[in-house]
């Protein structure tokens, strides 16, 4: 078994064994990345990678995440290297400065060995609309089925193994969804918990960082580095971090769980409803005491409409400074105004210019009423019904999606009638800011689904308790392409 | 038919704040183009606005002299639109919570008499970068993006052009004196935008608004009013409507200019910045910052007419900043002295000033020093002496005392006796003058007391010879 496809206390046990070396490890994750027909990257990084790795020479025992190598989608600001977030508008940009999250993991001399695809400007989550085109989930090596967005190459490449983690960002559903379909550990915590300086930003008041892990306990080790107060980030919590790390399986008994009864009743899928039921007897055989409790039907149906017309709007404001003004490709123009339009048309995709035109429609002063202030108001009636949720429960426990990875010509990022609140009930968890977790359930014949719990703020190491308990009756901790578990679940 | 003139302003004023409103950058906008920038001036993405804590400060100071509420949860807003000087695509402003409203400002009318101006708001925002243009191309320089602003908003209370004047005459002291801004128009630090209608007079309609744009000192704004109201008026007068535009004040013809035609208000799509969650400044915060704010223009005014100077005075020294410091500098410890300290300032000191093209902030002298001279005309010396002295030490450098027994200035003696004897000696020798004195020469009189100083060298005082003389010459 390769060190790459063990938990990172395991290779950080082998690494200060010395058994091997960050340079062994960043050499075979070069290898695997290459061997990747995913299209998970956007750029290998292979001689920062093998400079960086190779000047780690002396382990840092109390440092579990000396060595490890990483990827990071490529809408992190990484200094001196293209940072595109997927999209044309911004081909050949050099950030100046590195994310907070980059440079937190390079002072712990993780490895970066390479940025991943997104859907363009993680706007979108099918993993289908980068400039790059289409990444593929590597559970289905015929490429029909997709990992899902926007954080797929991430998800992708955690997933095939090639890294045992990788930082993705978490707008709608953006790490947690992808996760669902790839078999993975996907983690945002709260809001302000880790800095978004330097994260290209998609929809602020929605934003998170997240990342991909294969177990909740590197996750927890992960988060332990990531999370604190950043200057540079007014909106980061000043609140003190957990020692996440050491979390240990809750003792599940008396855990109070709440279960929303229309998100699963909206799943049709008899395998994943089997397999979620399963799920729930066993999780109260552990002692746990699980409620199903009523959310609202109309409340869930809001979820997606209220989450297009914030985060539209949000994004057609923030992406304005994609101009072509002071980075990104100038396309010439005789006026600013034809020289903006020149590089905004040729720039962003039909998807993205139709998310704008959305997003300014919302915000115009005779809509922001209907639109707009509308979708404030019934965010915040959302997030009042949740968090009363929260009250008497540890956590909300639901399924992460209504089935396996969907066909990519099945879907796509446009609009449509066709309505899921399975779907799209992740954006609670943005909407209200709380730390949400998923896990993978089970296989269905090979392909997995996930399910998710969502805590209370701040409150991420209970929340990473329950889901180190909740692996211990999956058996699908560690779980990769390369690492077949037997579904228990 | 008469028409009464309805105007309210707008005025923008760049702070002098160490670094910028959201970034770390300074704020020195005269350096190098483009080298007072961070990545978030420009607008890379990923990179996020922090709060200057000064700006909000100064904001606060201006809020309170401005008799304003003052909201301590300070929120900020996105002004979306697109345009070349503007980075993000966007500025952060208060729209929706502006740090202060409904305030008030006594002015001047023109009458001569005090009037009220309500202001609607204050708030804080971010300025945009600078651009040249040139035939077939444009530079940006983005030190002045993100160099922090208040804008100050009046209500419509202001009647006729003095009125406009002497309004923003009184921001101007008070965004100087709390250390806010150095409040220059004529280099954009504090720019006026002014909204001016016209009505017949017992109307309560508004008539149709035009805005003013250019107006780079006090004296314009009062200039181009005049002009605008009466242009506005004559339209009314021959039946033609007053259309809803822009208008340039152009110098050198005194008068306004059409620039454009407004149409439909741009819609500029606000909504609450998500990247800066709202700041709740405690109570003691805002009142520390009301607290240390540096005395303002009409409290020093209010000191100096105490001191002893006259209005006039007070207002020659306080019209320079840097003057009032040094005035207030040179009476720290000898307050008796202000009237002779600001006489100084006022006449020799300006006059070296213009003479030599130079700053205040430049004077070649110390306020010590020129108390130093004052105390001497306190104790006797001539205000000429004095003067000689200043001089000396404005082209020489070294002390007061130096400057005297290099001048070789000698104390005038006020003494009568010995004031009486030359005095004597002088009516003895000049008969004829006497005779034409009281004969109704008065130059008889100034004849005698040149005898007087020549025959005592000067080291008598003029004034105690003249008084001296008076009575002798009563007697004879």
């Amino acid at each position: 078994m390769s060190y790459l496809d063990q938990s990172i206390r395991d290779i950080h046990r082998a690494l200060v064994e010395r058994l091997t070396t960050p340079l062994d490890l960043a050499k075979e994750v070069l290898a695997r990345a290459k061997a990747s027909k995913d299209n998970a990257f956007e750029m290998i990084l292979e001689d920062e990678a093998l400079a960086f790795a190779s000047s780690l020479t002396e382990p840092e025992e109390d440092n579990l995440l000396w060595g490890i190598p990483y990827l990071a989608k490529d809408n992190f600001s990484t200094k001196d290297i293209e940072t595109t977030a997927s999209s044309n508008v911004l081909n050949g940009y050099k950030p100046l400065f590195d994310a907070t999250v980059i440079r937190k993991l390079r002072e712990k001399k993780c490895v970066l060995i390479g940025k991943t695809t997104l859907d363009e400007l993680a706007m979108g989550g099918t993993g289908t609309t980068g400039h790059k085109g289409i990444t593929y989930n590597p559970y289905d090596p015929s490429h029909q089925r997709m990992v899902g967005g926007s954080s797929c190459g991430s998800a992708a490449a955690v997933a095939a193994g090639i890294v045992p983690f990788a930082l993705g960002s978490d707008t709608g559903d953006s790490v947690r969804k992808p996760a669902s379909y790839a078999g993975l550990v996907g983690m945002k915590p709260t809001w302000g918990r880790i800095s978004r300086y330097g994260l290209f930003p998609f929809a602020p008041s929605l934003d998170h960082v997240g990342f991909f892990t294969r177990s909740a306990d590197d996750s927890a080790i992960v988060l332990s580095t990531l999370a604190g107060r950043d200057d540079m980030d007014s909106t980061s919590s000043v609140k003190p971090v957990d020692d996440y790390a050491s979390a240990s399986p809750a003792n599940l008994t008396g855990k109070r769980i709440a279960v929303i009864r229309e998100i699963v009743d909206s799943i049709t899928n008899p395998e994943v409803k089997a397999s979620f039921d399963r799920s729930i007897d066993a999780l109260k055989e552990a002692g746990a005491v699980v409620d199903f409790v009523s959310f609202g039907l109309p409340e869930l149906q809001a979820i997606y409409p209220t989450y297009i017309v914030i985060s539209c709007a949000e994004a057609t404001s923030n992406d304005a400074n994609l101009d072509g003004i002071k980075f990104g490709p100038f396309l010439g123009g005789k006026t600013y105004q034809e020289v903006m339009s020149n590089a905004r048309t040729a720039g962003f995709s039909e998807l993205i210019k139709r998310r704008f035109v959305i997003g300014s429609f919302a915000l115009m002063r005779e809509n922001q009423d209907v639109l707009f202030l509308r979708a404030q108001k019934v965010r915040a009636k959302i997030v009042a019904k949740v968090n009363e949720i929260l009250k008497d429960h540890d956590v909300i426990y639901v399924p992460a999606a209504p089935g396996v990875a969907p066909k990519i010509a099945s879907s796509s990022d446009k609009l449509s009638n066709e309505y899921l609140i399975a779907d799209n009930h992740l954006a609670l968890g943005n909407f209200a800011g709380l730390p949400s977790i998923t896990l993978p359930l089970t296989l269905i014949d090979g392909l997995p689904v996930g399910i998710n719990f969502m805590g209370r703020a701040f409150e991420e190491k209970e929340l990473l308790s329950i889901a180190e308990a909740f692996e211990n009756i999956s058996g699908l901790s560690g779980l990769s392409v390369h690492e077949k578990k037997e579904a228990r679940l | 038919m008469n028409f009464e003139a309805v105007i309210g302003l707008e005025i923008h004023v760049e702070m002098k704040t160490k670094s910028k409103m959201f970034s770390a950058s300074p704020n020195s906008f005269s350096r190098e183009p483009n080298t007072s920038v961070t990545p978030f001036d420009m607008a890379y993405p990923g990179t996020m606005p922090r709060v200057n804590k000064q700006a909000v400060i100064n904001a606060i100071r201006v809020a309170n002299a401005l008799h304003m509420t003052i909201d301590p949860l300070v929120r900020f807003d996105r002004k979306n639109y697109f345009y070349s000087d503007l980075p993000k695509g966007f500025q952060i402003t208060q729209q929706f919570h502006p740090i202060g409203r409904d305030g008030y400002l006594d002015i001047e009318g023109k009458d001569g008499q005090k009037k009220r101006i309500r202001i609607e708001r204050i708030h804080m925002e971010e300025d945009t970068c600078k651009q040249l243009h040139f035939a077939d191309y444009s530079l940006l320089d983005y030190n002045r993006a993100g160099v922090p602003l208040v804008e100050i908003v009046s209500m419509p209370d202001m009647r006729n052009g003095t009125e406009a004047m002497h309004y923003v005459e009184a921001i101007r002291n008070i965004v100087l004196y709390s250390g806010t801004s150095d409040g220059k128009m004529e280099e954009g630090s504090l720019r006026v935008d002014v909204n001016v209608s016209i009505r017949p007079y017992g109307s309560q309609e508004f008539g149709t608004k035009v805005e003013l744009k250019n107006l780079n000192s006090t004296k314009n704004i009062e200039t181009a009013l005049d002009y605008e109201i009466a242009r506005q008026s004559a339209c009314l007068l021959s039946g033609t409507p007053v259309r809803q535009e822009t208008r340039r004040f152009d110098e050198a013809s005194g008068r306004t200019v059409l620039m454009r035609v407004k149409t439909d208000a741009v819609d500029y799509k606000y909504f609450p910045e998500p990247n800066i969650t709202p700041i709740r400044l405690s109570d003691a915060f805002v009142q520390d910052a009301i607290d240390t704010c540096p005395e303002l223009y009409d409290a020093k005014r209010e000191r100096y007419l105490a001191a002893g100077l006259s209005g006039t005075d007070a207002d020659i020294i306080l019209s320079n900043i840097d003057m009032a410091a040094f005035f207030e500098a040179s009476i720290a410890t000898k307050p008796a002295l202000s009237k002779i300290v600001a006489n100084f300032l006022i006449v020799e000191i300006n006059a070296y000033l213009n003479k030599k093209g130079i700053e205040m902030k430049d004077l070649p002298l110390l306020p010590a020093t020129l108390a130093d001279i004052a105390t001497f005309q306190n104790d006797g010396y001539t205000h000429k002496q004095c003067a000689d002295i200043l001089v000396h030490v404005l082209e020489n450098g070294g002390t007061a005392e130096e400057a005297r027994i290099a001048r070789k200035i000698e104390k005038q003696s006020s003494n009568d006796d010995e004031v009486l004897a030359f005095v004597t000696a002088a009516l003895d020798a000049n008969p004829q003058s006497i005779i034409d004195f009281k004969a109704g020469k008065d130059r008889a009189k100034g004849f005698l007391v040149g005898q007087v100083m020549k025959a005592a060298k000067g080291k008598v005082n003029p004034a105690a010879v003249a008084k001296v003389l008076d009575a002798e010459l009563a007697k004879r």
